[in-house]
Order: C-alpha cells, then sequence, then structure tokens
C-alpha cells in the first residue's frame, strides 16, 4: 500500500514538473501517460479494457522484489538463494511451477534447468574446481573462462567448460572463482538485468537510458512491440514484417496512383476516390474492403493482383494514420502556443484552455487505436465478427474525423461541442476495444 | 596473459609436431606462434579423397577462452564452407569449449569434409544441389 502510494506521488510530481515548462518541453512521447485523461475519477478494470494496474520501481525496489520471490521458493523447498535465482531464471518465475515441480522430483527439475547433469563424471582432483557435473578445471581457467564470458555478455548462460556438457555455472561458484572487481560488478548488473527481462510482471521502460521498472500487478507484458491494440502480438509482428518487406512496391504503387483532378473540382472521398455525395450517412463505408466476391474463380494473376489491392487497401489506411498521428503532433504544439498567447492576453487563464490540450490528446490517442485497427482487419476472416469490427471502426474513424475537424477550429467550435465530441470518439474507441482486445 | 606464450598454446604445439594426426600437418609460422598454416588431405571414400586443402588457423588473445579462426585457403565446393573459405561449424561458434584443442577442431574439420551437412548450409547453392542431386554435387567436388 505505502508502495503504491509512494508511486503515485512521484507520478504528481513528474506531471508538475512538466507543466511547468510546458512550452520547451517538447518530447511528450506517450499516448497512454497521461493520468488524468478525461474523468478525473479514476477507470475501473470494467469500464476500460485497457486498464491495468502498475506500479512504477526504483532499481533497488526491484532488486528487493525479485529477492523476495527468490526467498519465497528458498524457505519452501529448503534450497540455497543462488539455486533458487537459477531455476527460477530457468522457468520466466513462474514461482508456484517450480515449487510444483521441486516438490514432486527434485533432480528431473534441476537436470532439465541445466543445473546437474543427466550424467555425473567422477574424477575428483583436490587442487580442481566442477560444477555439480564434476568437469574438473583448475581455479585459474574458470577465473579467465568466466572472465571472457562475461566481456562477451554472458552472465547467466555461461556453461561448463568441458565440450558438450549444457550445466549452468551458479552465481556462488562465479564469485568464487572470479577475481578482478570490475567484471565481478559488470556480471551483477548484467544477471540483474536478465532477471528483469526473464520475469513475465517486469518491464524497462523503453525510453532511452530510463532506469525505471514497470511492474505489472495482474496481467504478464508480452512482445514489446510497441503499443498496438486492438491487434495482437503474433499479428502486428506478421504485419510489420509484411508492411517492411513490401512497403517499397507499395510506394510504387500509391505513388503512381491518380490522386486528385483539380480541374473539375469533383468532390471525392479521398480514402476509395469515389463521389463524395454518394456516401450519404454511411460514409465511412470506404473503410472497409469489399472483396471480389468470384475470387476463387478467377485466374493466378488477377488473384495476385487482388491480393495485393487488399494489402494496399489496408496498408494505405495504417500509413494515413500514422501520417495524420505526425500532424497532430504539430497540432499539440500550435494549441500549446495559442494557449500561450492567450493567457499572456489575459484571455482566459492556463486552467481555463487545458480542455484543448486535452482535445488534442484525446485524439491523439483514438487516432493511434484507430491506425492499429488495420492490421487486425485485414488478417481477419471473413465472418460476421469481422463484419461488425469494420462497422465499430468505420464509427470510430468517422468521430475520429469529427473530433479531428473540431479540434482544428477550436477557436470559433463550442467548448460545450468539443467535448461532447471527445467523450463521443472516446465511447466509441472504448466500445470497439472492449469487443475485440484480448488480454 | 598478454605478455609470452600460454604454456596451453606451446604444450599444445609441441604434441601437434611430435605426434602429428594422419592426414592433418599444422605447422606455426616463424614470425608468429599463435598463427598456423594448415594442410588437410581429403578423407578416404569422400569425394575430396586425393585432394590438398590448405588452411589458416589464427589463435585469438582469449584462446583457449575463446575458439580459434580457421579458414580454408584452397577453394573447395562444400555446402558449409563458403567461398571465402569461412566455415560454418558449431564448435567454432556457440559450440566451443576451452577443452576441446587445435587437435580437435582439426579433426572436426577433416570429418565435415566426410560428412557435410546440408541443413545448416553456408554455401546455399551446394546445399541445394547435395539436398537435390547428391551424385552430380559430388561430381563437382571432384573437380
Amino acid at each position: 500500500m505505502s508502495e503504491e502510494m509512494k508511486s503515485q506521488e512521484s507520478d504528481n510530481d513528474s506531471d508538475y514538473d512538466q507543466s511547468d515548462h510546458m512550452d520547451d518541453d517538447d518530447d511528450y512521447c506517450g499516448y497512454y501517460d497521461d493520468p488524468d485523461d478525461l474523468d478525473n475519477d479514476k477507470p475501473k478494470k470494467t469500464d476500460d479494457p485497457e486498464y491495468f494496474e502498475y506500479e512504477l520501481l526504483q532499481l533497488e525496489d526491484v532488486e528487493r522484489f525479485l529477492n523476495e520471490e527468490v526467498e519465497v521458493l528458498c524457505s519452501s523447498q529448503k534450497i540455497k538463494p543462488s539455486l533458487a535465482k537459477m531455476l527460477l531464471h530457468a522457468h520466466n518465475w513462474k514461482k508456484e511451477f517450480v515449487i510444483e515441480c521441486h516438490s514432486k522430483n527434485p533432480s528431473k527439475l534441476l537436470v532439465d534447468s541445466k543445473i546437474i547433469p543427466k550424467v555425473k563424471h567422477q574424477v575428483a582432483r583436490e587442487d580442481m574446481y566442477d560444477l555439480s557435473c564434476g568437469h574438473m578445471f583448475c581455479g585459474e581457467c574458470w577465473d579467465y573462462f568466466c572472465q571472457v564470458q562475461i566481456q562477451q555478455g554472458t552472465t547467466l548462460g555461461i556453461q561448463c567448460m568441458a565440450n558438450d556438457c549444457d550445466v549452468l555455472v551458479p552465481e556462488d561458484f562465479l564469485y568464487s572463482v572470479l577475481g578482478k572487481p570490475d567484471l565481478r560488478e559488470k556480471y551483477s548488473r548484467f544477471s540483474f538485468l536478465e532477471y528483469v527481462k526473464s520475469h513475465p510482471a517486469l518491464r524497462f521502460c523503453p525510453g532511452p537510458n530510463c532506469p525505471i521498472v514497470v511492474k505489472s500487478k495482474e496481467i504478464n507484458f508480452k512482445c514489446g512491440i510497441e503499443y498496438h491494440a486492438p491487434t495482437d502480438c503474433d499479428v502486428i509482428k506478421k504485419w510489420l514484417t509484411k508492411c517492411a518487406d513490401d512497403s517499397e512496391t507499395a510506394n510504387y504503387i500509391s505513388a503512381n496512383t491518380k490522386d486528385q483532378c483539380s480541374k473539375c473540382k469533383y468532390d471525392f472521398c479521398w480514402m476509395c476516390l469515389g463521389d463524395w455525395k454518394a456516401h450519404g450517412s454511411e460514409y465511412y463505408e470506404c473503410s472497409r474492403y469489399k472483396e471480389n466476391p468470384n475470387i476463387a474463380n478467377e485466374s493466378v494473376h488477377a488473384q495476385a493482383r487482388e491480393a495485393l489491392k487488399k494489402y494496399l487497401f489496408y496498408f494505405e489506411r495504417w500509413e494515413n494514420h500514422a501520417k495524420s498521428l505526425k500532424l497532430e503532433e504539430q497540432t499539440l504544439h500550435k494549441i500549446t502556443s495559442r494557449i500561450q498567447d492567450k493567457v499572456m492576453n489575459s484571455t482566459g487563464t492556463w486552467i481555463d484552455w487545458q480542455y484543448l490540450l486535452d482535445a488534442a490528446n484525446l485524439l491523439k490517442k483514438c487516432r493511434y487505436t484507430l491506425q492499429y485497427t488495420y492490421p487486425y482487419a485485414y488478417y481477419m476472416e471473413k465472418c460476421a465478427r469481422k463484419q461488425l469490427f469494420e462497422y465499430q471502426q468505420a464509427q470510430l474513424e468517422a468521430e475520429v474525423e469529427n473530433l479531428s475537424w473540431k479540434v482544428e477550429r477550436a477557436e470559433i467550435t463550442h467548448r460545450g461541442d468539443l467535448e461532447n465530441q471527445m467523450d463521443i470518439a472516446e465511447k466509441r474507441r472504448l466500445t470497439l476495444l472492449k469487443d475485440f482486445l484480448d488480454i | 596473459m598478454a605478455a609470452g606464450l600460454p604454456r596451453r598454446i606451446i604444450k599444445e604445439t609441441q604434441r601437434l609436431m611430435q605426434e602429428p594426426v594422419t592426414g592433418i600437418q599444422a605447422i606455426p609460422d616463424e614470425s608468429n606462434a599463435r598463427y598456423f598454416h594448415v594442410v588437410v588431405t581429403g578423407p578416404e571414400g569422400s569425394p575430396y579423397e586425393e585432394g590438398v586443402f590448405k588452411l589458416e588457423l589464427f589463435l585469438p588473445e582469449e584462446y583457449p577462452m575463446s575458439a580459434p579462426k580457421v579458414r580454408f585457403m584452397t577453394k573447395i565446393y562444400h555446402p558449409n564452407i563458403d567461398k571465402l573459405g569461412r566455415i560454418c561449424l558449431d564448435i567454432l561458434k556457440d559450440k566451443w569449449s576451452p577443452a576441446l584443442q587445435i587437435r580437435t577442431v582439426l579433426l572436426s574439420i577433416q570429418a565435415l569434409l566426410s560428412a557435410p551437412n546440408p541443413d545448416d548450409p553456408l554455401a546455399n547453392d551446394v546445399a541445394e544441389q547435395w539436398k537435390t542431386n547428391e551424385a552430380k554435387a559430388i561430381d563437382t567436388g571432384y573437380l
């Protein structure tokens, strides 16, 4: 409890900091880190599918947390801490699993975790040292071997020196043979990083050189790629690889596709290039890709064309939202300086204009989610669920465009109107996520 | 460790000279005792039989804690050896152990000539040929 209080306190501190020099602080980089986004009351798990409880830990806190985990295993199984650490690391810190296996069949668990060998080598020598496998080497060799391994970046993965022996070197053995203090320090630092990486509930903050570790209280962290709800980890990996592979082709095609007739002023939808008037009330029909129903009977060539068309369709929308997101970044800057001007001219206080910033941030957040709906839709099987998804996507798309329009014209839009639009857009976003985000 | 030659290298070199392995010759360079001129003869019954292959072997500063660097100087048609003579062999990479020696490394390379491993190729074209038409690949190896 006191832990949580502390992390919240530091949260508020940093917020205060940020607002203090808002105008020269342009590295605002999170879409989801604003604690008082829309409502001031804390969101509950039931109405926000993206919500999860977490705390931010300093390195010492992480160390303490890991040691507590180790301690639980030590006392329940009566084993040494260094052994407990190895077991937990080998099984991604699944404490219950390790305890269960260790109480059932400890030697099998130890063999599987590469801590003891399948067959022990039996030549004892007094002046030499071995791991549990019995391969004897002199202390000088062990020392030098460990030095070279650490310098090459291996820590928890250091194995016995013998050929074809994969028994791991335990921490306490390593410290007993390793002489150089700087390498001991390096080992302890690197192995700590390894422990954090192997723990499913811990993640280093992805900001460069940030020492903070995020600890999730209920869910496990997954892939570590940029946030990509509602698309799941496997799909986003596939999509990103595909984009990297095909991007040049896509660029070529978009570059060679006619975009606009400047002469006749034909009012068109910039997505499907169709007549804007025909879009009517369902004007965001064109976020939905219409497959050729007769495709199975077409030639291979036509099928390839269709596949490319389908990919480009989704890619273009994905790409457009990515570009718009960059533009929203500029909007945010403009709004910041506009607020500054207004406050200087005594038209309202800084607090009065905060809603504009909130609107711009919300727009970014909604667009971000919208961008990541396209890979999801691309890989979805054609079925009723896909129809529902694309319907909700179209709804969100429409509201995001409305919001974007109103944010751009915030001067003449009524504050109530804008806040209403914010609410609608966020509700659409949450509805979509609630139905389609699997955690 | 930097000063002088480690005792291990001296002992290994002595033993290589006194009890040479059949089909393998390794002579240290006159100016650098960590650099070896190696000659391996093609193993009997392999497509490389009667072939003579020159290699170079270098013991890095960290040897024996890290693997020796070995390269074919003679061009060879083999799925695990590329045009530059680089060898794809696990004990030269992640499976290196300080318990291995120059002698055992060279024996492994000789064994690789008898039993290529087309599933872990370095020269893709050769591996492909080896898998689809072993006879023709072996024929090419003879040339």
